[in-house]
């Protein structure tokens, strides 16, 4: 992770560009100057300057993947809380089988309680979100452990190109489904799969070092012959 | 003269604690100090203990305050039982609401309210020792919580009191200078383009008193500013 070193920490009202650049999220245009309006890395190309946060809640943007908990249903939909400030709705189009609203209730497909695994399909401007099970990998999760870590480490437990999740489910052997809102959920042998959370939660700890990737692999490795 | 009033104020050019009249106290921020919360500060400012805790952006409840075009702000202040040497009756009081109006008047002019519609941002301070001047670290705690939560602002905020003691134009009062000082004037401001966002007085200055005393404040927020933001950097190992 060479680059992660040349990227600069930023504070809120810091000037980060001038001029005419592109801008990305977490900067705002002040008059002639580009500031930073969130705590944060700062990702500066030749004519776009953006604010990688360190920290905040998790903002659902479309396309992303999320676990999400049902927690209401009523006859036309679910409500599925995200670990966000918005919840989300799922209609029951966006389910991965064909439901006949009129004909079956709701309640018998998914109950109050329920995880999924589901992608972001639209959010309308007044900010509803609607997410859908129609796409492949979405499902609903039986089983295994949910851990919630904080969203802004999410991208640092992927790693570039899933490299870190991809090694982590190499090593330990079990299926892990991480969400952009925070939430990963595994399953697995039990003993791997509390290998699993120590990994992550110093994955989530130690996000901002470089070199997180070999120094997991040799503490998973370790702990494994512990057992 | 009032019992406990000391008879000068201000001896051989020095205050009573032995700070000179342009002095601060010493102050010592700390981002990220609490678990639960989403961003957190405490800020330990002379005799001053203030923590910050800020969640969200969150749902609103109840339900009928969300505005559907931009986030809303709820700061609380609250002081501790034992914050000052006489229990203080807990509970919200007549005090400590206007305190939090006026907190929150401070702060929501540097959020980005508008990026999330139908939510809220909700600040807590909790004094947990008063020494004069909670006010002004409570904002200064409460920025650096907004900061520490990843919310999106266009500059910290913060705040600094001046005063008048014994005939003289001072920065930043201690509990004795408060009690029985001639007038204090709180302060916070936007550092980036000199906006002021709290200012209140109590007690008398004259015009040009006013004047000083609301330049040696500005000067006072500078430093309290470069503080926060040192605080931030810490919070990740520091550069």
């Amino acid at each position: 992770m060479k680059d992660n070193l040349s990227r600069r920490m930023v504070i809120p009202g810091e000037v980060v560009a001038e001029g005419d650049v592109n801008l990305g999220s977490g900067v705002y245009r002040e008059g002639d100057k580009v500031c930073a309006s969130i705590m944060g890395l700062l990702e500066k190309r030749k004519s776009f300057v953006k604010v990688i946060p360190l920290t905040g809640r998790y903002i659902p943007k479309v396309g992303d993947f999320v676990i999400g908990k049902v927690t209401d249903v009523n006859l036309t939909h679910w409500y599925v809380d995200i670990n966000s400030a918005y919840n989300a709705i799922l209609n029951p189009r966006d389910y991965f089988r064909d439901i006949d609203a009129f004909q079956t209730s709701l309640l018998k497909i998914l109950a109050p309680g329920d995880m999924i695994f589901a992608v972001v399909r639209e959010i309308t401007p007044t900010k509803k979100v609607y997410i859908a099970m129609t796409n492949r990998g979405a499902r609903l999760l039986r089983g295994g452990r949910l851990l919630t870590i904080n969203p802004a480490k999410v991208p640092r437990v992927i790693g570039r190109k899933s490299s870190m999740i991809s090694m982590i489910k190499k090593e330990v052997k079990c299926s892990i489904l991480v969400g952009q809102n925070g939430r990963i959920w595994i399953k697995g042998k039990p003993e791997l799969v509390e290998i699993a959370v120590k990994a992550i939660k110093r994955i989530e700890r130690e996000a901002h070092l470089s070199g997180l990737t070999d120094s997991i692999k040799s503490m998973i490795i370790e702990e494994r012959e512990k057992l | 003269m009032k019992i406990g009033q000391p008879e000068k104020f201000i001896i051989d050019g020095k205050r009573l604690d032995g700070r000179k009249p342009d002095e601060m106290r010493e102050v010592k921020i700390q981002a990220g100090v609490l678990k639960r919360a989403d961003g957190s500060a405490l800020v330990e400012w002379g005799g001053n203990k203030v923590i910050a805790a800020c969640y969200g952006p969150r749902e609103v409840h109840p339900r009928h305050l969300a505005k559907s075009d931009k986030a809303i702000l709820r700061c609380t202040y609250n002081m501790a039982p034992f914050s000052v040497s006489d229990r203080k009756r807990p509970g919200p009081d007549r005090r400590s609401v206007e305190i939090s109006k006026v907190t929150r008047l401070a702060l929501e002019p540097v959020i980005f309210t508008n990026l999330y519609p139908r939510t809220t941002i909700d600040v807590f301070i909790e004094v947990l020792q008063a020494n004069a001047g909670t006010r002004c670290t409570g904002i200064t705690a409460a920025s650096v919580a907004l900061a520490d939560a990843g919310i999106p602002m266009r500059d910290l905020v913060p705040a600094c009191a001046a005063g008048k003691v014994g005939g003289e134009v001072v920065l930043d009062l201690f509990d004795i200078e408060d009690n029985y000082g001639e007038a204090d004037l709180p302060v916070a401001l936007i550092p980036k383009n000199n906006e002021i966002t709290l200012l209140q007085m109590d007690g008398n200055f004259t015009k040009k008193e006013f004047e000083k005393a609301l330049d040696l404040a500005i000067q006072g927020c500078m430093k309290i500013y470069e503080l926060q933001k040192g605080a931030l950097r810490e919070r990740y190992g520091g550069e």
